[in-house]
């Protein structure tokens, strides 16, 4: 009898161990990140003119990406990744120029560790992009979604360029879709390892130069290219997108800093 | 006899008090709430309701939703006024769908039953998934005309409706979602497989000698591309009816030149009713489409290599194919009352 209490305290002990790790103090911090949209060193202007590197002139109206799979690399190799679920929309998020708030999110939380790199999406996976109706950021009335070839829309640029063919001289670059569009990976080295600890995070500040959507792995340009709906047509346009982003700078956060904001 | 009048005089009060029990209520309801049930020898479906279970509320949501003229722009058009019970959701007599405004589509409307083997959907495949397809008429100019976002507004502004998403969802709200789930529910569940055809198969009625004739010509002739027992393999062939194709099809959704002229291969289930066919109406009966596939095969860089000699049939062989042809029609599926448009 006393044997078999003994047993029970034991299990009851470890049952409030794993309580206190698993149901009690979340498991880590949530890092922010926040983007902005460039154009070489200084802030993207809608409707400002910018001139490519072969001088053609282009400006921008709108400008929407989803960004989703986030992981941070630990300093040993290792990966944290950012927790996404199937019934919902929770890392998946949906950047609008037009949109401050859109700009500025946070994921995790993050384990307290050391990190070394930032991976993510440019757009959506293919299972989620095939699987069905969604909710929230992923929601298709949201208009990322196309209907003639169903899947989301990962990058939507619309502008205008004087050189463009387009009878109104329109700029439409739209990456994304179905028949199992593959989205673009991008892995950002951290400048130093970020700290995560039980009370400090981190905001990784990140620039999105367009600069390089027209002069990046590939020379894109108007006269030729300036309506892309499809995957072949877009396809240096998607190449040309992953290619945006870089580590601008990174603060140390605060816990108390983290309730502010989203 | 004592022992069942006596089960019987039991019987007649506990039914009445039965029914009259508000859970008898939901037992009838659940028993006029189809379910996919996949009938015998078919394979798995490709949609299977796994993360949208059907209840009676969710179906009878969207069915309420398929004939409510509410999800077009101006009101006037239903996903039922092109896709009709007794054609089996296909559009009589309309070579191509007719949306709002009296504008005419590209496409004729295809018959809805079995959607849920369907691994893509749409003449041409644009759609991958079977939740997703109300997206395109809801949001095509020569259709719906007019968007998601506006039929989730328009139904969250209705009298009715929030309190029937309510209920079908298990708490206050309506999105997008669960307005695609709930038509899911309503699609999903439109199985067609109790034809003649199919009882004949399992042995509980018999083909006629000039039926069982038409079998063995369409298992020589036709089977390759409309596999038995959806009667469709589901693939982009082009049948050779144009020279150069007026509408690039499947090839407008993937980008390959080598799909100029493409469609998907139609289930021939109740064929019969879903005159006129293929995917621009240009055939008002099925003698002219044996006409195409006997002597009208157009010949074309992308013609399906099956096709390239077309099919041999005489006069006794058209009429045995029509006879089979003919026993693909499910009468029961075009009368089931669970389908039909609502009287609420």
């Amino acid at each position: 009898m006393a044997d078999r209490a003994a047993r029970l305290l034991a299990a009851a002990w470890l049952l409030s161990l794993a309580g206190c790790s698993l149901g009690g103090a979340p498991a880590g911090l949530p890092l922010r990140i926040e983007i902005s949209h460039v154009v070489g060193d200084a802030p993207l202007q809608l409707g400002n003119t910018y001139r490519t590197a072969a001088g053609d002139s282009w400006s921008a109206e709108r400008l929407r990406y989803y960004l989703s799979n986030f992981r941070l690399r630990r300093a040993d190799g290792s990966w944290f990744v950012n927790p996404q679920s199937a019934d919902s929309s929770r890392g998946y998020f949906l950047v609008d120029e037009a949109d401050g708030a859109s700009k500025q999110f946070q994921i995790g939380p993050v384990p307290a560790g050391s990190y070394s790199g930032l991976e993510f999406l440019v757009g959506v996976d293919a299972a989620r992009n095939g699987a069905g109706a969604q909710t929230g950021t992923l929601d298709p009335a949201r208009g990322m979604f196309w209907t003639w070839n169903t899947g989301y829309i990962f990058f939507q640029f619309d502008g205008h360029s004087p050189q463009s063919g387009d009878a109104e001289h329109a700029l439409s670059y739209h990456v994304g879709g179905g028949g199992g569009a593959t989205a673009h990976s991008v892995f950002l080295p951290l400048p130093a390892p970020v700290e995560v600890t039980a009370d400090t995070s981190a905001e990784l500040h990140l620039h999105a130069d367009l600069a390089r959507l027209f002069d990046g792995a590939h020379a894109l340009h108007p006269a030729s290219l300036f309506t892309a709906m499809d995957a072949a047509a877009a396809a240096q346009i998607a190449d040309n997108s992953a290619g945006l982003y870089r580590i601008d700078h990174v603060h140390r956060l605060p816990k108390a800093g983290l309730a502010e904001g989203s | 006899m004592k022992r069942s009048t006596l089960l019987g005089l039991l019987a007649l009060p506990l039914s009445a008090a039965l029914i009259a029990a508000p859970w008898a209520h939901a037992l009838i309801a659940a028993r006029a709430t189809p379910q996919l049930q996949v009938p015998h020898g078919w394979p798995a479906p490709h949609y299977n309701f796994a993360a949208n279970p059907v209840t009676p509320a969710g179906f009878a949501l969207g069915r309420r939703l398929f004939y409510d003229p509410i999800l077009s722009r101006d009101g006037s058009v239903s996903c039922g006024n092109c896709h009709q019970q007794f054609a089996a959701f296909a559009h009589l007599d309309h070579r191509v769908s007719h949306g709002i405004g009296g504008v005419n589509g590209k496409r004729n409307t295809p018959g809805l039953f079995n959607l849920a083997w369907q691994p893509e959907l749409m003449w041409d495949g644009s759609v991958h998934q079977l939740e997703l397809q109300p997206v395109a008429p809801i949001s095509n100019p020569l259709e719906m005309g007019g968007s998601l976002a506006l039929a989730v507004d328009k139904l969250r502004g209705d009298a009715s409706y929030p309190r029937l998403f309510a209920a079908a969802f298990g708490s206050p709200g309506v999105d997008s979602q669960r307005l695609l789930r709930a038509l899911a529910q309503f699609t999903g569940t439109l199985v067609s497989a109790d034809s003649h055809y199919d009882r004949a198969m399992q042995g509980r009625e018999a083909f006629t000698p000039q039926e069982h004739a038409g079998l063995d010509l369409f298992r020589e002739h036709c089977a390759a591309c409309h596999r038995e027992p959806l009667f469709s393999d589901f693939s982009y062939r082009n049948n050779g009816l144009d020279a150069a194709p007026r509408d690039a099809g499947r090839a407008l959704v993937s980008g390959h030149p080598g799909d100029q002229g493409l469609f998907r291969v139609p289930s021939l289930r109740n064929v019969a009713l879903t005159a006129p066919y293929m995917h621009d109406g240009r055939y008002d009966s099925l003698q002219q489409v044996l006409d195409h596939y006997t002597s009208g095969i157009q010949s074309s860089p992308t013609l399906d290599p099956l096709l390239a000699n077309g099919i041999t049939l005489n006069a006794g062989q058209r009429r045995a194919l029509l006879a089979f042809l003919d026993s693909l029609t499910d009468d029961s599926f075009i009368h089931d009352r669970r389908f039909a448009q609502p009287h609420d």
